[in-house]
């Protein structure tokens, strides 16, 4: 009796200093995870114009010394407001045109025998393996052909197939996986075989579509090798060139605007995150049983 | 979704609008870009550029640069994702362990590196690893040891990119993996319980065969964007010291941009390609992950 006590103490104490271990381990990653952008946020906040001079002593700030005078530099001195507004129009637009024909072809690709499928899906599969930046010169030339640069609906239609083919990728894997029986009982009710797909299947598959949302506006939301090319008036500027634009100081690199203008960059897709962190572990699955 | 139903043809409706787009978007610049890669087109001949042939191949191939770049982005990419991957995997087990508390905290905490705009997070670890004013020397020196040249010299540059390449992408894979953990169904766990199997041998015996298809996609299609990742290098060292941490595709963006060697600039960005469509030949021959595409 007493020696099965001990041994249930003893793996009592071993899950006690397992959970101690795991508890250490992840503090660790987090504080890798947070800490540049905790560094950034410092800088922002110290009326120094560099990066370096925020040291070890200085991590843990005295309120006293801090300011916001670079966050006001942006907002007065710079239309910043302008380029964000900016930013969302191209992004937001990019990423819903994107996905509105993500979501058919993925539908499509799960549920139709369409001829030539795998083909179809092999090309794609080619098609991504060429990295956006190649496409920046014949882009340019595209646009200019059509008049396109320097204008919100070029910019638009470039950045609206970036994405296109992951996530159409993501949305048939994870329709594969939903059972037909939902769509033919809708069939059953009255709907076409289409209605029955997009007012059936669209909905389960919330948690795919707001991942492969998530990931679409991240692209257009940062890029700077296409926009930088195209656009080439203030007002048309996305905030990544902005951003750029900004921080050129006149002998070296303004850091405390630098870090202050991309801090407010880093907001709105930060709250995009965290709104949809719940979505971004279930949207990514990948059968298993095929 | 098996090859003995009727095909239907009129299903092809539904793909049009994206096989438009991809056609006008990706398919045409494309192949804009490869005929560029035959053309002497560079700042001489802009306007009326002519077909030259394989030239720029063979002068590619002649200048010996290839075989440095070929080998420095392997490096890159195989380094990266060979830490990648493992990282996510490991945090990813430790994170959903069951009744462990905090499990949304530390999952919220570590999305910072993901949901920063990547450009902006390579130039503050550019200030971080500064060999004067960087933190990370300054805490190095703190504790006594000596300050190192992270990005001066050849390999402690590469080492710097791989680092960042980490920093940037490891909360992707945990979150990949978390979702895959997640879906082994957790009958398989208590039965391996019973058995008396520890973590190992749960990892063995459960986890990599349930995951094995999951893992090879994620680690290819992981390799495949790293391999193309222009930012890490092109933002953290600039390709330098000297041409140490140049990949073929930030070596391209200079040949168009800084040289306006636009003809040869395609060319390489070609042979980038057309390594990256061997590898993941070979690798699905082994995998067979694209059967997941399906």
């Amino acid at each position: 009796m007493l020696k099965i006590n001990d041994r249930g103490k003893y793996y009592r104490r071993l899950r006690i200093i397992k959970r101690i271990v795991s508890h250490l381990f992840l503090i660790l990653v987090v504080i890798f995870a947070v800490f540049p952008i905790y560094y950034v946020l410092l800088t922002s906040l110290s009326p120094l114009q560099n990066l370096a001079q925020v040291s070890l002593k200085t991590l843990i700030p005295n309120p006293a010394y801090l300011t916001t005078s670079n966050y006001r530099t942006i907002i007065y001195n710079y239309p910043f407001l302008l380029w964000l507004k900016n930013t969302l129009i191209y992004s937001s637009s990019a990423t819903l045109i994107g996905l509105l024909l993500a979501i058919t072809s993925g539908l499509a690709l799960s549920r139709f025998n369409i001829p030539l499928k795998r083909i179809i899906l092999y090309m794609m599969l080619i098609l991504s393996l060429f990295p956006f930046v190649i496409m920046v010169i014949p882009f340019y030339f595209m646009f200019a052909q059509l008049n396109l640069l320097n204008s919100y609906y070029g910019l638009i239609m470039a950045y609206s197939g970036g994405a296109v083919i992951f996530s159409s990728w993501l949305i048939k894997n994870y329709v594969d996986l939903i059972p037909k029986d939902y769509e033919e009982a809708a069939q059953l009710d009255g709907y076409t075989r289409t209605g029955a797909l997009f007012r059936v299947l669209v909905p389960i598959a919330r948690p795919v579509i707001i991942f492969a949302l998530v990931i679409s506006f991240m692209g257009p939301y940062t890029d700077y090798a296409l926009a930088g090319q195209i656009l080439t008036s203030p007002s048309m500027y996305t905030m990544a060139i902005g951003l750029y634009y900004v921080s050129q100081g006149t002998v070296s690199m303004n850091y405390g605007t630098y870090s202050a203008f991309s801090i407010l960059m880093g907001i709105p897709i930060f709250l995009l995150f965290f709104a949809f962190q719940r979505y971004l572990v279930s949207g990514f699955s990948i059968s298993m049983y095929k | 979704m098996s090859g003995k139903q009727k095909t239907e043809n009129k299903a092809i409706v539904y793909l049009i609008p994206v096989l438009a787009v991809l056609a006008f978007l990706d398919f045409y610049p494309i192949s804009y870009s490869i005929y560029m890669s035959f053309t002497n087109f560079n700042e001489f001949h802009f306007f009326n550029y002519s077909f030259i042939g394989i030239k720029n191949y063979i002068n590619i191939i002649k200048s010996g640069f290839l075989w440095q770049l070929l080998e420095q982005n392997a490096i890159y990419a195989f380094g990266s994702v060979a830490l990648m991957a493992p990282a996510g995997f490991i945090i990813a087990m430790v994170m959903n362990q069951k009744g462990l508390r905090g499990k949304s905290f530390y999952r919220t905490a570590i999305l910072f590196p993901w949901a920063y705009p990547a450009f902006i997070t390579i130039l503050i670890w550019q200030g971080m690893l500064d060999y004067h004013f960087g933190i990370i020397n300054e805490f190095l020196e703190s504790i006594r040891l000596k300050p190192v040249y992270w990005l001066g010299t050849p390999e402690t540059a590469m080492f710097s990119i791989i680092f960042v390449n980490l920093w940037l992408s490891f909360p992707y894979y945990t979150y990949v993996f978390t979702s895959a953990l997640q879906s082994i169904p957790s009958e398989l766990y208590e039965a391996a319980e019973m058995d008396g199997y520890g973590v190992f041998g749960k990892i063995r015996r459960i986890i990599l065969p349930m995951m094995s298809r999951q893992i090879a996609f994620v680690v290819i299609f992981g390799f495949i964007f790293t391999w193309n990742n222009f930012y890490i290098p092109f933002l953290l060292t600039g390709g330098g010291p000297g041409y140490s941490t140049q990949i073929l595709i930030t070596w391209s963006y200079m040949e168009a941009f800084d040289y306006l060697q636009f003809g040869i600039a395609a060319a390489y960005a070609v042979i980038s390609i057309l390594f990256l469509l061997v590898v993941v030949i070979i690798a699905n021959h082994y995998s067979k992950m694209m059967s997941i595409l399906y």
